[in-house]
């Protein structure tokens, strides 16, 4: 399509300087296009066995377009692992459709490329798709002090004092609803900040559900509203993200890695301790429901929230929309992100290596909380997501045992579709009872 | 990671914005009620026939102009247990006149028949489709008067379905229940198979209003094939099918009121009747 593209640009530009606009549209016209549309035969995107496509190619130049149509099936490290191609011929003002079948390929996702070449035209178009993803495991196991080292995290916070300090702020009030500014200590002593919006009714004895928001990767969580009389919601700034840099206040790329040599001064661990003390909060009032909490968040929101409702058993619902670092080993080949800034931080240490890496990172590995999730979860994933890639998340998934439910966007990166955000208010209203 | 920020702030809009969506229409349906809320709905409602069909469905007026009228009052309740169980509750009283022309008025007034139920909420299809089973008790409230109804007790075994779906910026749902009703003592029964099927939509994305139209009827065996009234709940052996129109009108999220209007369609040894009804709805949280 570039190349077709650039063809166009070149040649209007050339027309533009000798004929004038109305003559370049005339000879535009003229020339047509080649268009292509892939479609797979799987409306998420899996297969059980073999997968399938059809790829439609439509010309609307007058003369007949001959070259070939390809495929390039790899894995979501980029390995080879299949490839074909097929002669085509498309008719002046015609069109065809090809079907593609790929048999044989192992449980897992895989990304695919198809590619046309013909006279006018080159253009590649890429998907993903997986196969039989419910056998997907993953080859690394979690530390066998797993469940302590999240044990002491919490005897750690207890520890400290939450002095919670509740200001209302009555000009920030709208939709029905109050809001208040809560600030509280967390582990280590930092202060972290939240806001809280709560429906004003005249019911007395009214209990709120809470939905407990957390942050993305340096996303800075203000007050949220909504008209949800049943609802209050309370968003947490982790420790270094918006309103709570008052110690920890780096650069975007440097937060990831902060403290990343040392398991118990990693800045997730204060992350996660940090929701876990939100929760605290939420439970330390008498308006709140304690036992209908949802903590939900996309991206790192995501993983905060499989962590959080893993270690805390207070949370009721758990809704994690394209969770990070989840099989942390097997990401290393697949993303960019956050290898590009780990790698840098190592070079700035010397006695810390990739494996020292690792080796911490599986106390932060999504997956390995995952076993541990007890309470109603619903994940999101998109099958072309370069930071999420499905594999790992689908190595989450297949990890937890309690009711549990994955909506695939097919065609999505690092995103969810509304559907995702239509099922988790249904799947919550059910749990909690809020008919 | 520009992409991470803006995902995440749209995700949390998109949470906020719909988990709103609720249902809001009128009771008895296969929808769950919310644990400690109550729903008191007092009702009247107005019958006239002035003409029936006959045991094979033939259509004719009733003798010498007669008609039958009945004004209604029924006070409806149900509160919601825990997540699965509902109690639920009815006692309707009503004032039944049948005149003719040059004859004296014939009137009966008095308590019916009270229903006591519990319903269970059985299953869900992707949290869209409902389904709740419900047992009810039916106890009448008078002694031998064949105006108010069979003086029998009786029980019944009812199949609820709901749902409800979004049709662009309003919502639509439907109710659709199946119940066998058994009549005890004696050998005449009746059994009965009475079903309706409810289909609404909002008028507005508030749920402010709301209209609806119901198709509904009863099928009643008994081995007494005698014609006592108009009323459906006076004969034994009868059939009926009604349409009916509603108009919801909620108030604030605590009060509705509904209208409705209704006609009978088609039917055999009951009244061809004409049924209006006002209906206000208070539902109140108690947790």
């Amino acid at each position: 399509m570039i190349n077709a593209f650039t063809k166009n640009i070149v040649l209007v530009c050339c027309l533009f300087a000798l004929s004038g606009l109305q003559q370049v549209f005339a000879q535009d016209e003229k020339n047509g296009e080649v268009t292509t549309v892939l479609t797979p035969h799987s409306s998420d995107g899996i297969f059980s066995s073999t997968a399938s496509f059809t790829f439609a190619v439509n010309n609307t130049y007058k003369n007949a377009e001959s070259g070939k149509i390809s495929y390039l099936v790899t894995t979501e490290a980029n390995k080879k692992v299949r490839a074909d191609s097929i002669r085509v011929k498309i008719a002046g003002n015609g069109s065809g459709r090809y079907d593609f079948e790929i048999p044989g390929l192992k449980p897992g996702f895989y990304k695919i490329n198809f590619m046309i070449n013909v006279a006018d035209y080159d253009d590649t178009t890429r998907k993903a798709f997986g196969i039989r993803p419910t056998e997907i495991l993953s080859t690394h196991g979690k530390p066998a002090d797993f469940e302590s080292f999240w044990h002491q995290a919490k005897l750690e916070l207890d520890k400290i004092k939450p002095e919670y300090k509740i200001t209302e702020l009555p000009d920030s009030a709208k939709d029905n609803r109050r809001v208040f500014k809560v600030e509280m200590k967390s582990l280590d002593g930092l202060v972290i900040r939240g806001f809280l919006t709560e429906p004003v009714t005249k019911n007395k004895n009214k209990k709120f559900a809470v939905l407990l928001g957390l942050p993305g990767y340096q996303v800075t969580l203000g007050p949220m509203f909504g008209t949800d009389p049943d609802i209050a919601i309370f968003t947490i700034n982790i420790r270094g993200s918006g309103y709570s840099r008052d110690v920890i206040n780096v650069r975007r790329e440097s937060y990831i890695v902060l403290n990343l040599e040392d398991k118990n001064r990693y800045i997730l661990r204060g992350a996660v301790m940090d929701c876990v003390r939100a929760v605290d909060f939420i439970c330390s009032r008498p308006e709140l429901r304690h036992d209908n909490i949802i903590a939900a968040g996309g991206s790192l929101g995501g993983f905060l929230s499989v962590a959080t409702s893993s270690i805390d058993k207070r949370i009721s619902f758990c809704s994690a929309a394209n969770p990070i670092l989840s099989d942390i080993r097997n990401l290393v080949n697949e993303v960019d992100w956050p290898f590009i800034d780990i790698r840098q931080y190592i070079k700035t240490r010397p006695d810390l290596t990739m494996e020292k890496v690792l080796d911490n990172l599986d106390y932060f590995d999504a997956k390995n909380f995952a076993t541990n999730l007890e309470c109603p979860t619903l994940i999101g994933m998109g099958l072309v997501d370069p930071i999420a890639p499905p594999n790992n998340v689908y190595t989450l998934y297949n990890g937890i045992r309690c009711p549990k439910h994955l909506i695939i966007f097919r065609d999505l990166g690092h995103e969810i579709g509304k559907s995702y955000n239509v099922y988790e208010g249904r799947w919550m209203r059910d749990t909690f009872a809020l008919f | 990671m520009r992409l991470l920020k803006t995902f995440t702030k749209t995700a949390f809009l998109a949470i906020i914005f719909l988990i709103t969506s609720k249902n809001n229409s009128f009771a008895d349906g296969g929808f769950p009620v919310r644990p400690g809320r109550l729903l008191i709905s007092p009702s009247v409602s107005y019958f006239f026939a002035n003409s029936q069909w006959d045991s094979t469905g033939v259509k004719r007026p009733f003798a010498n102009g007669g008609k039958y009228t009945s004004i209604g009052g029924t006070l409806y309740a149900e509160y919601g247990i825990s997540r699965r169980f509902a109690a639920v509750a009815s006692l309707p009283f009503v004032y039944n006149q049948y005149s003719q022309n040059n004859t004296k008025t014939a009137t009966s007034s008095g308590l019916t028949d009270l229903e006591t139920g519990i319903r269970y909420y059985l299953a869900n299809i992707d949290f869209i489709y409902y389904f709740s089973l419900q047992g009810t008790a039916i106890t009448p409230m008078y002694n031998n008067n064949a105006s108010l109804g069979y003086g029998k007790e009786g029980g019944e075994l009812k199949l609820a379905f709901s749902g409800s779906a979004p049709i662009g910026n309003l919502s639509a749902y439907f109710n659709a229940a199946d119940g066998v009703r058994q009549y005890f003592g004696g050998n005449n029964g009746p059994i009965q198979n009475r079903w309706n099927a409810t289909f609404g939509l909002s008028l507005d994305e508030e749920f402010e209003n709301q209209v609806s139209a119901t198709l509904s009827g009863i099928n009643s065996w008994s081995t007494d094939k005698s014609f006592v009234s108009a009323l459906p709940e006076t004969n034994k052996n009868f059939s009926f099918i009604q349409a009916s129109l509603s108009y919801g009108h909620s108030f604030s999220h605590e009060i509705s009121l509904f209208l409705t209007g209704g006609e009978f369609l088609t039917g055999k040894n009951t009244g061809v009747g004409t049924t209006f009804s006002l209906a206000f709805i208070y539902r109140l949280d108690y947790r």
